[in-house]
């Protein structure tokens, strides 16, 4: 058996998709989490279920990539059952979906969430009128405190017959679904989805294109806003039966202070510099515990053993990874996500989005864009994932460019590690300065020279509501777990493998090469050069690597401040990981990510470069 | 069919009745259509004859039903020609009168419904009121209203380009609130339940007219 879940972004249908399948599936309070399809099992009275969660739609007939996806699921049949999730505290506008997903005619169970938030807005949710007019089952549930979604799973094994619901649209549309049937013999939604433009038969598109243009020169809308107007309306007729509303309790409304430019705006700044700071500080007390503990209670008494030279190489090199990547995951990485996980899951960020939007629009892209770029301080593989939040391949391009030169949280490390320690607070800072100015000025240059067309936003503000403490964790502790799947290896190997590069003197030959050039450039030694290009492969091992090859973990004593200063540069514009390239070919392709990647391999050492012989 | 003179005549009952409402004199229709008494008398009696125009006491006429429906429609084609060669083609009131009044007879029904609904208006308000006439800038869009005002959706520019807000509800009829307009234009409305954050340069797609 195979079921799917439909429904509007943040309505909770990713976190009952984890209390059905007990994965560990991301939840988010702003559109488009879930890009993929995600898939789990679980098992029902000793039958497997499989459950696809599908990403979050407002439409079946837009053209959106989520859009078209789950238009193109549903069409293939492959489900056993429709499960359409619905917000009950934003029934009317759910409503629309759901009787797109009702036209359908596949077998449905509907599910209203969210009733305890609804029963606390004094909305009294009748679930009968509902039931009787789409004839399939309705579940109230509230997901959040794990209500009634033990019912979900043997209401939708029993659902069979799918909903005769037959919305009445304008009597020139149903004269078009008439003519249409009967020329073609499409069914009802395939005359409908044509005449919005929607469909693979060349002759029944021309024919229903013509009757469009026919409706829309009587009526002055299009077939698509009518038809939209008829589902709206009816969609509230049907709230008007479902929902009584009491006086709501008064409450306060935040968004009076979040979305209008002062106070919002100083709050904005001020969330995203606190959150940085945050990490900053407790991240390097954090990471300064876990590198004390391993060096007294790992390194020293493993290189007390006195094994032979080439064991104790390798096995050094393995605790040194261990060592850089936990002192990262755990103080930088996770301490990040939870503070990205509380502000998504508050809802916050689609009011950071909506004030952000003229900035954005100077540098090309809308509002929407503050989330990847925000992510991207975390870390930047899930910022150019979400990248495809925005419209058009124009701001995609844009975003992509700007996300992949964001300080992530491995660079954080580099700067808290090297110039913060070193160096001192406000050098860390200017180094973010840099960053951000380079940012900046990137982003006017591409909004001038990309080609393509400009989308502006329209983004649903979620509901704002207390993060879930539980959920945050969880979240935060997905994400770390996916962050060291990725990484440590990547660091075990890496670090191995460099360990006996150095074991058999590959380095120092390559070192001598190369330091003519980075002493010219950068004033900086041969095994900096190393350094850097460890980096690539995760930018914190640049840090590690340094410190290897260093021969110290104490930088200010073989490298002067402004060295130190200049290698932080660099490797912080200096090209993105191997992770993020990764996912850039497969977001904007090949093109795209050459141009990025010699983009920031130009620009690091060009700014690095300048630093240095200007302050030297 | 008739011809345009028939057609003139049908006109300039109409006008002078105030859309068929009351009676015309002769004298009334020759003064509208500039020529003699006597000639206006042998058009009248035709068109008595065929039954669009009928004698009412008081040596006056008045429209049949089926001459006042060919009236209206030359009427509006009249009108909606006059809007678009003022307001689009910008050519002067007297001048775009004088040439409306050539068009409207040979002007086929479908290019009259195309060319208003690209005008998106029935013809042209009354001059000195532009506003009544809600093609093109004069239009008023979601930027021209304040905070806290609620308002209907009248039209929404570039439909397939914008079918997003189809879909969240903004579409024509709808009655929207406007909860948050920033210095920089971007708004937030409210529309069923639900805050929609917009951009500037998608909020002037959307045309709104002021609710009763």
């Amino acid at each position: 058996m195979r079921f799917a879940l439909v429904g509007n972004p943040t309505v909770g249908k990713s976190l009952i998709f984890n209390q059905l399948t007990g994965l560990g599936v991301e939840v988010s309070n702003y559109p488009g989490t879930t890009v993929e399809l995600q898939r789990g099992n679980t098992c029902f009275e000793r039958e497997i279920v499989e459950i696809v969660d599908l990403p979050g739609i407002y439409s079946l007939e837009g053209e959106s990539d989520e859009e078209t996806l789950v238009r193109q699921y549903l069409d293939r049949q492959e489900t056993d059952a429709v499960i359409v999730v619905a917000n009950a505290t934003r029934l009317e506008r759910n409503l629309y979906l759901l009787l797109q997903v009702a036209e359908y005619g596949l077998p449905m169970v509907v599910v209203l969430n969210m009733v305890d938030d609804a029963a606390k807005q004094g909305l009294e949710i009748d679930p009968g009128p509902l039931r009787d007019l789409l004839g399939v089952d309705v579940i109230l549930t509230a997901a959040s405190l794990g209500k009634n979604i033990d019912q979900i799973i043997p209401a939708a094994l029993v659902a069979t017959r799918p909903s005769e619901i037959e919305i009445p649209y304008d009597h020139h549309i149903e004269a078009a679904i008439r003519s249409l049937g009967k020329m073609f013999g499409v069914s009802r939604r395939g005359s409908l989805q044509a005449l919005q433009g929607f469909g693979d038969d060349p002759d029944l598109l021309e024919a229903a294109r013509t009757i469009a243009d026919e409706i829309e020169s009587r009526h002055r809308m299009t077939a698509a806003q009518i038809i939209a107007a008829n589902r709206h309306n009816f969609a509230r007729e049907i709230a008007d039966l479902t929902v009584r509303k009491e006086a709501p309790p008064p409450r306060t409304d935040l968004d009076s202070i979040l979305t209008r430019p002062i106070p919002g705006i100083p709050i904005l700044f001020g969330v995203l510099a606190g959150m940085l700071l945050f990490v900053f500080v407790v991240g390097s007390y954090l990471e300064e515990l876990i590198v004390e503990a391993f060096e007294i209670f790992m390194l020293q008494p493993f290189v007390a053993l006195g094994l032979p030279p080439l064991v104790e190489a390798i096995g050094t090199a393995i605790i040194l990874a261990l060592q850089a990547g936990l002192g990262i995951a755990f103080p930088f990485v996770f301490l990040f996500y939870i503070i990205i996980s509380i502000l998504e899951d508050s809802g916050y960020m689609t009011r950071a989005a909506f004030l952000a939007d003229n900035a954005m629009h100077q540098i090309g892209m809308h509002g929407g864009a503050v989330i990847p770029l925000t992510l991207a301080f975390g870390c930047n593989v899930p910022a150019i994932m979400s990248v495809r939040l925005l419209r058009s391949r124009r701001e995609r391009i844009i975003a992509s460019f700007l996300v992949t030169m964001v300080p992530c949280s491995a660079r954080t490390v580099i700067i808290a590690g090297i110039v913060a320690t070193f160096v001192g607070i406000g050098a860390a800072f200017s180094v973010y300065g840099i960053v951000l100015a380079l940012i900046i000025v990137t982003g006017l240059f591409l909004s001038r020279v990309t080609p393509g067309e400009r989308f502006g936003m329209i983004m649903e503000m979620v509901a704002l509501r207390r993060p879930d403490p539980k959920l945050v964790a969880r979240k935060a502790w997905a994400r770390l777990s996916e962050f060291l799947f990725i990484a440590m290896p990547l660091l075990l190997v890496g670090s191995v493998f460099l360990g006996l590069l150095e074991f058999f003197g590959v380095m120092a030959i390559f070192e001598q090469i190369v330091e003519p050039y980075t002493m010219g450039l950068l004033g900086l030694p041969g095994y900096t050069a190393t350094a850097l290009i460890f980096g690539i492969l995760r930018k914190e091992m640049a840090f590690e690597t340094l410190a290897i090859l260093a021969g110290t973990a104490d930088l200010g004593s073989v490298l002067t401040s402004l060295q130190l200063y200049v290698f932080s540069v660099v490797t912080v514009l200096f090209i993105p990981c191997l992770a993020t390239i990764t996912v850039l070919l497969r977001e904007v392709g090949s093109r795209i990510t050459l141009a990025i990647t010699i983009y920031t391999i130009s620009l690091g050492l060009l700014i690095g470069g300048l630093i240095y012989h200007l302050l030297a | 069919m008739l011809s345009s003179t028939f057609e003139d005549y049908l006109e300039a009952v109409f006008m002078i009745t105030e859309n068929g409402e009351r009676s015309a004199t002769l004298q009334e229709i020759a003064d509208a259509l500039d020529s003699e008494v006597a000639d206006a008398e042998v058009t009248t009696s035709f068109l008595i004859g065929e039954g669009y125009l009928e004698w009412v006491p008081g040596d006056a006429f008045r429209l049949t039903a089926k001459g006042k429906t060919i009236a209206s429609e030359v009427a509006r084609k009249h009108r909606v020609l006059q809007c678009f060669l003022t307001e689009v083609l910008g050519i002067e009131e007297e001048a775009a009168n004088r040439e409306a009044c050539a068009l409207e007879h040979d002007i086929s029904d479908e290019i009259i419904d195309r060319l208003s609904s690209y005008l998106d208006c029935d013809g042209c308000p009354p001059p000195g009121r532009r506003a009544g006439c809600r093609w093109g800038q004069d239009a008023c869009t979601l930027l021209d209203c304040e905070e806290g005002d609620t308002v209907r959706v009248a039209a929404v520019r570039r439909p397939r380009r914008n079918r997003r807000l189809l879909d969240l509800g903004i579409f024509p009829g709808e009655i929207v609130e406007i909860r948050r307009k920033l210095p920089n234009h971007s708004v937030v409305v409210r529309v069923k339940g639900c805050d929609i954050g917009i951009s500037p340069e998608i909020a002037t797609s959307i045309v709104v007219e002021s609710c009763p």
